[in-house]
């Protein structure tokens, strides 16, 4: 599969959705896309794997980094990486990525999208 | 300003809404007779005549009016005197007898002779009503080519053009016109009266000019319209009775032009017109065109000649003033291609920075409105270029055409068009290395202001009584057609300098990443042990095989006896590969050691190693395992900050230790580290691995895990196990790959 990281809305919300074997290779891809995200500034935004293929330890490193500068910034990042992805949510779950950033199982409703 | 014009729009028009017959009047007025009329302009006589005897076979009708006679022989009409110096002249080059000042009745004529269709064609213009420069523009004239020839670019030479034939011939207007490759012309250069509007920058299309008119200006240098309401006088008989064809004019003076020609200056409110070409080595290069409006205008023979003298030696210069005037930049652009190249070797490190931020840029290296540069993965952009989420693409787009630059990239990569205000020209190179890194340079979409003289979409037939009919337009009021998604076309030179650039980039980071290696390699080897630590009551086997593509990696391991006895043995991972992960990682790995050697447990050192992180080394990742075994009891402290699971192999089984886990160094600030504990057995052993032993794209990791689990077993002596296990998973050499085993003895 082609690596892709694709420009969508999950919800309401900016997402980028990567598509095929994020790695060495691909990461940089991956941290131009956010980078470009992050600077039109949204309030929140959606990084999803469930179509990515492949992760090595380069691209859970650049998930960090982008968590990292997400927090950074002020900016609600959710990571959504099913577990049914299991290839890829194990190296997700080793680096304990979820100790900076939200990792569920499908996109959520922010608390700000829930109306009155 | 037209000249002669007939042809307006030829099969190129792809006007689908021309009126019916049109392409019957388009056909009509190609083939216009132009070189043939059958007629000449009254400002002049013409008798034909044959040689020797001088015989007149053709006359125009006006001979009489002018010469007082329609004479049988020029002996009728000349005196005996000038017949001898014309007889004379015939002998040699006819260039010589130009003009022969002559006086009938009274009256001074200037007499023109040449050849044409097997018969002397003589010429009688009267001096009366004739304009005379100034005799002191004549004794200028050496001053007057001295400018010219030290013109030092094309619009100095063009200028110096103008305003010298304007001062010479009188006209309100003098422009200089240049042709582009499709024959569309353009005003180059122009010397006007002050209180006529400026014509200058303006275009007009191919069709103006007719192929049938160009080939004419390629061998008849100079025409001329004293008065564009003047009657045509017929020449009698209509046919040369030597040829039985109407006498060919091409090369008279006198010549009539087409009715076409003449409608059109009149609707520019030209009363008199006069063109000289420019021919560079053979070919139309341009026109010196002049006009009059405020009334019939003739210069005379002799200002004309100086005037087309004038044509004649600008067209000798203007191949070398040309090339001189392209040298120029390309020496510009090549001057500017060694000051990057030589900023780039005052920082061979950070080659982005010396592109991006010094002078020149490389958005100066060649004209352009906004460049990208691509190193180690990062987009740097510089002036005007697409958003850089997009600039990849497109660059990506082009060279998987095999193409490294275009003018019109909107029609080159699909789904660019949307981009042609900025990057209706792409020029890109791609740097070595495989990380599809490149510079690129942008070009807007020209308003490549094409300001025709007029509308060529106008459809120009008019109906008249003898049916259809092409009429010239009646607005010369600049009609502007932007060619859309167009931009400045790239020269080779400047193709050329950027391929060399990249090349000296591609070149340098090869040379750098070599010397990085080596240096890595040797960093690497100082955090290797050299020795495994002798420690009663343990069993020990390492490790560690670099990848094969010769990049020295991130792993590390260590083995640390502790002040209580207990002994540390690490193993971790710097995200990265190269001199600057191994430099990070030999700094992590004595932090660690000097965090150890406080002897309060593998999570406190962890903790600590992690602060080290965050304010030494922002930015930075690492994974680490820290196991303590204390070798009398066989307790071990295990915790782990990102990495894999250490495999704790017992009699009954093998399992991974799921416990005592944290995040990954340099993830969060401070972070507290749980640890788990097992208890080593006799049999038991423990391996710690770094990800190059698990990690293939082929199979998913909790596969690979499986069999790392399935490859080994209790009891073994760690260095066969190790054996074991890399003959089992037989890891991909793309990164390097660490082991430690141990068991107690």
């Amino acid at each position: 599969m082609q690596f892709e990281v694709e420009r969508t809305t999950v919800l309401g919300r900016p997402a980028l959705s990567v598509r095929g074997e994020l790695d060495l290779a691909t990461a940089p891809r991956l941290a131009e896309a956010f980078a470009s995200q992050l600077s039109q500034q949204p309030q929140s935004l959606v990084v999803d794997l469930t179509d990515t293929t492949f992760l090595d330890s380069s691209g859970a490193r650049q998930l960090a980094r982008i968590a990292r500068s997400a927090a950074d910034q002020g900016v609600a990042l959710e990571v959504v990486c099913p577990r049914a992805n299991r290839p890829v949510r194990l190296v997700v779950d080793l680096l304990e990525l979820r100790a900076v950033v939200p990792i569920v199982e499908s996109p959520s409703l922010m608390e700000n999208e829930v109306g009155p | 300003m037209r000249n002669e014009r007939g042809a307006h729009r030829g099969a190129e028009s792809g006007q689908s809404a021309q009126p019916p017959g049109s392409d019957e009047a388009l056909q009509r007025c190609a083939d216009e007779p132009i070189a043939v009329p059958g007629a000449i302009q009254p400002h002049g006589a013409l008798l034909a005549v044959t040689e020797p005897d001088l015989a007149v076979v053709v006359a125009s009708a006006n001979a009489a009016d002018v010469l007082g006679g329609t004479p049988a022989s020029l002996a009728d009409v000349l005196p005996a005197a000038d017949l001898d110096r014309l007889r004379a002249g015939l002998a040699g080059d006819l260039a010589e007898v130009n003009p022969l000042r002559v006086t009938i009745g009274g009256a001074e004529i200037d007499l023109v002779v040449h050849r044409a269709d097997g018969l002397l064609v003589t010429e009688w213009e009267p001096l009366a009503g004739a304009e005379q420069a100034d005799a002191v523009w004549h004794s200028r004239l050496a001053l007057v080519l001295q400018r010219l020839s030290a013109s030092r670019t094309l619009e100095e030479l063009t200028a110096s053009l103008a305003r010298d034939v304007r001062a010479l011939t009188g006209f309100d207007r003098v422009m200089v016109y240049c042709f582009d490759p499709e024959w569309n012309g353009e005003v180059v250069a122009e010397d006007r009266r002050a209180d006529l509007e400026p014509f200058l920058g303006l275009r007009y299309p191919a069709s103006d000019i007719p192929a049938q008119a160009r080939a004419l200006y390629a061998t008849n240098w100079l025409r001329l319209i004293p008065d564009a309401t003047y009657r045509r006088v017929p020449l009698e008989p209509a046919a040369n009775p030597v040829t039985g064809r109407p006498l060919d004019l091409s090369g008279a003076m006198l010549r009539s032009v087409s009715p076409v020609h003449l409608e059109y200056l009149g609707n520019m409110g030209v009363v008199a017109s006069m063109s000289v070409s420019l021919i560079d080595r053979g070919r139309l290069w341009g026109l010196i065109s002049c006009h009059s409006s405020s009334g019939p205008h003739r210069p005379s023979y002799a200002d004309r000649v100086a005037a087309e003298f004038l044509g004649r030696t600008a067209s000798l210069l203007l191949h070398t003033t040309v090339e001189a005037g392209e040298q120029g930049q390309v020496v510009a652009v090549a001057q500017r291609q060694a000051e990057l190249v030589a900023a780039l070797g005052r920082t061979p490190r950070r080659p982005a920075q010396a592109l991006t931020e010094g002078t020149p840029t490389v958005l100066d290296l060649l004209p352009a409105a906004g460049a990208a540069v691509r190193l180690d993965g990062r987009l740097h952009l510089l002036g005007s270029t697409p958003p850089a989420e997009r600039v990849p693409g497109l660059v990506a787009g082009l060279l998987a055409r095999g193409r490294t630059a275009t003018d019109v990239l909107g029609s080159v990569v699909p789904g660019a068009a949307d981009v042609a205000d900025t990057a209706s020209g792409l020029l890109a190179v791609e740097l070595g290395g495989g990380r599809g890194d490149f510079l690129a340079w942008f070009r807007p979409e020209t308003l490549r202001e094409v300001t025709w003289g007029g509308n060529p979409h106008t459809p120009k037939t008019v109906e008249t009584e003898a049916g259809p009919r092409l009429s010239p337009r009646r607005s010369f009021a600049a009609w502007r057609e932007t060619v859309r998604g167009t931009a400045t076309p790239w020269r080779e030179h400047e193709v050329e300098a950027a391929q060399a650039l990249a090349a000296h980039l591609t070149e340098s980071a090869l040379q750098r990443a070599g010397e990085d290696n080596r240096l890595a390699a040797a960093l690497q080897r100082t955090l290797l042990l050299e020795e495994l630590p002798k420690v009663p009551g343990v069993a020990l086997a390492a490790r560690y095989r670099p990848s094969a593509a010769d990049v020295v990696g991130g792993d590390w391991y260590d083995l640390v006896p502790l002040p209580s006895g207990r002994l540390a043995i690490v193993l971790g991972d710097v995200a990265g590969h190269g001199l600057a992960a191994a430099s990070v990682t030999a700094q992590l790995r004595h932090a660690l050691r000097a965090h150890l050697l406080r002897d309060r447990g593998p999570g406190a050192a962890l903790q600590g190693l992690g602060e080290v992180i965050a304010a030494l080394l922002p930015g930075e990742l690492a994974t680490a395992v820290v196991a303590e075994l204390d070798p009398e009891t066989g307790e071990v402290a295990v915790a782990s900050a990102g990495h894999l699971p250490v495999l704790h192999a017992t009699a009954d089984g093998v399992r991974l230790l799921s416990e005592g886990r944290g995040p990954a160094l340099g993830l969060l600030d401070e972070v507290h580290y749980a640890e788990t504990r097992v208890r080593l057995a006799a049999p038991d052993r423990l391996l710690l691995y770094s990800d190059g032993l698990v990690e293939r794209r082929d199979v998913p990791l909790p596969d690979r895990l499986d069999a790392l689990c399935a490859a080994v077993a209790a009891g073994e002596e760690p260095e066969a196990l190790l054996d074991e296990a890399l003959a089992a998973l037989d890891p991909a050499d793309t990164d390097d790959v660490t082991l430690v085993a141990l068991g107690r003895t």
